[in-house]
């Protein structure tokens, strides 16, 4: 039993953290339908800040969380105007995105690699060895900090949504873009914004990833398969349904990981994304997409 | 100076073949103005155009003698020009409150947008039992009403519907004329495309006959409704053997 809700513990606080780093990727398909295979370079570029921020000047990286954000959500800006802009009118632009966003995670990648190198990183603050010990239960302090930060965050983009001007523009946007347009939101802009705050999350989620895993440049594309099932079992372009898929992947990889040893957990999500496009192509909270 | 004019038009789809070819035509305030035409004449194109959404070849659009013709639709809507487009104008995951919401997504003012959410639920006692039912959930006559109650939240000068009684039930059909009476009653001026002409024609002051991109005839509702031509070939009404049927368009 204990064993169990250590796993539990172990599971959702992780899980927490990459419902974080899906939830921008599952905005930004929402709103845009780009399949941004670019979100985790985004993700591991915000890390290096956090890296060089905590080596060079000693900040810690849960402090580096608003400033990933700031400075991620401006470079995201940045590349939506120089990549994506230019082709919103193509009808093949969906299509185009996953070229596009694999060419910029090469771009990164290759930048990143250049700068830094291809070795492992890891931020080491003093909680990311330290542990809270309830009874028989212990919970790593950097995984429960990561995770509470990553659950107010979600809360936060779910508030923004739900209750802002912007955050109605944003799910109307989402949920029929004409109609959107129609009554007066500009979707050329709502996009924009929407590919900066997407990468604005990534960016927070890289200061918590730059204390929980070592990261490399290259890493990414580990990172990208797991985001995308994650996100394809909650129905992509549904916030909830990355929240939820983030948690319950994350807790079953736990226990594959606690079972069979850590060197499966990864299989967990290649074989959840088998599954669910088998069974449920749409995800949990996806819609029922009919042939054309 | 005309209140709404469509000055020689000519507008198609990204590279395709011109739809409109130099339409013309002119809209009196307050007035109900019904287009009809067979399929493929440039209704919704026309309302596309007006409302921003397709900008035109050549030709203008003025409204009080001010072009409209090269703004975003979003410009065009704050000139008080609303458009109900035929079908999925609604937002499926948001409640019926928040569609009405997003219908006043241009007022900064949020107290007044409350106000006027507010006399929507009070013209629509219906929307305000479903208020907080995701839009999915709508029944179809229910999500038309919403489409068109919505644009109340504007108070906008000239709505423009397009084929709003497509897939309802006869008895929905007239319910949605009813709220096209309404907007009349508050002095907006409606311009309508209807398939359904004979029904669309009864509710209308005046009448625009499309055909391949041009103006074939307009005349007063009453007027086009006795015409035995107009009868003829689009309210498949003429008394003898043949009949013409209106051909459906397989995808709407």
């Amino acid at each position: 039993m204990t064993e169990i809700l250590q796993i539990l513990i172990l599971g959702l606080t992780l899980g927490g953290v990459y419902a974080l780093m899906a939830s921008g990727l599952t905005l930004i398909f929402g709103v845009m339908r780009i399949v941004n295979l670019a979100h985790p370079i985004f993700i591991i570029a915000a890390a290096y800040i956090s890296y060089v921020l905590f080596t060079r000047f000693n900040i810690d990286p849960l402090l580096t969380v608003p400033i990933n954000m700031v400075v991620m959500f401006f470079f995201g800006i940045l590349v939506y105007r120089l990549v994506f802009a230019r082709e919103a009118e193509n009808p093949r632009y969906s299509e185009m995105t996953v070229l596009l966003t694999f060419g910029v995670a090469l771009i990164l990648d290759g930048t990143l690699g250049y700068i830094f190198s291809n070795t492992q990183r890891i931020t080491s603050p003093s909680y990311s060895t330290q542990a809270f010990f309830i009874g028989d239960l212990f919970i790593p302090k950097a995984q429960l900090y990561a995770g509470i930060f990553s659950m107010v965050l979600l809360i936060a983009l779910w508030a923004f949504l739900k209750f802002t001007p912007m955050g109605y523009a944003i799910r109307a946007t989402t949920q029929n873009r004409s109609a959107a347009q129609l009554l007066g939101v500009n979707v050329a802009r709502i996009s924009m914004l929407t590919f900066g705050i997407g990468i604005g999350l990534a960016g927070a989620s890289g200061a918590l990833m730059s204390f929980l895993f070592s990261f490399f440049p290259a890493k990414h594309w580990e990172w990208i398969a797991l985001l995308m099932s994650l996100i394809v079992l909650g129905g992509m372009g549904k916030q909830l349904g990355a929240v939820v898929g983030a948690l319950i992947l994350s807790v079953a990889a736990a226990f594959v990981s606690n079972i069979f040893g850590p060197t499966w957990s990864p299989v967990t999500f290649f074989l959840a994304l088998f599954i669910i496009l088998l069974v449920r192509p749409q995800g949990l909270f996806g819609d029922k997409v009919e042939a054309t | 100076m005309a209140y709404l004019e469509i000055d020689n038009i000519v507008a198609g789809y990204s590279h395709g073949p011109d739809i409109l070819r130099g339409l013309s035509a002119t809209v009196e305030q307050g007035q109900v103005v019904c287009v009809i035409g067979p399929n493929g004449a440039g209704k919704s194109t026309l309302l596309k155009v007006i409302s921003g959404l397709l900008h035109p070849r050549g030709g203008d659009i003025r409204l009080r003698g001010e072009s409209i013709s090269s703004l975003r639709p979003d410009e065009v809507l704050r000139r008080g020009i609303c458009f109900v487009p035929q079908e999925r104008s609604l937002f499926p995951d948001m409640s019926v409150r928040e569609n009405i919401r997003m219908g006043g997504y241009i007022l900064k003012d949020r107290d007044e947008l409350d106000r006027r959410i507010e006399s929507v639920f009070e013209t629509f006692p219906r929307l305000r039992e479903r208020a907080n039912q995701h839009a999915r959930t709508l029944s179809g006559g229910e999500q038309q009403m919403l489409a068109m109650g919505r644009t109340l939240v504007l108070e906008p000068e000239i709505v423009l519907l397009d084929e709003p009684s497509l897939g309802l039930a006869p008895q929905i059909v007239e319910q949605v004329f009813e709220i096209m009476n309404l907007f009349t009653e508050k002095g907006m001026t409606v311009l309508l495309v209807e398939q359904n002409a004979q029904k669309g024609l009864e509710y209308s002051d005046w009448c625009c006959v499309l055909d391949l991109g041009t103006m074939l005839f307009e005349g007063s509702a009453d007027s086009v409704l006795d015409d035995p031509r107009i009868q003829e070939l689009y309210l498949g009404r003429r008394q003898g053997a043949r009949v013409t049927v209106q051909p459906q368009e397989g995808v709407a």
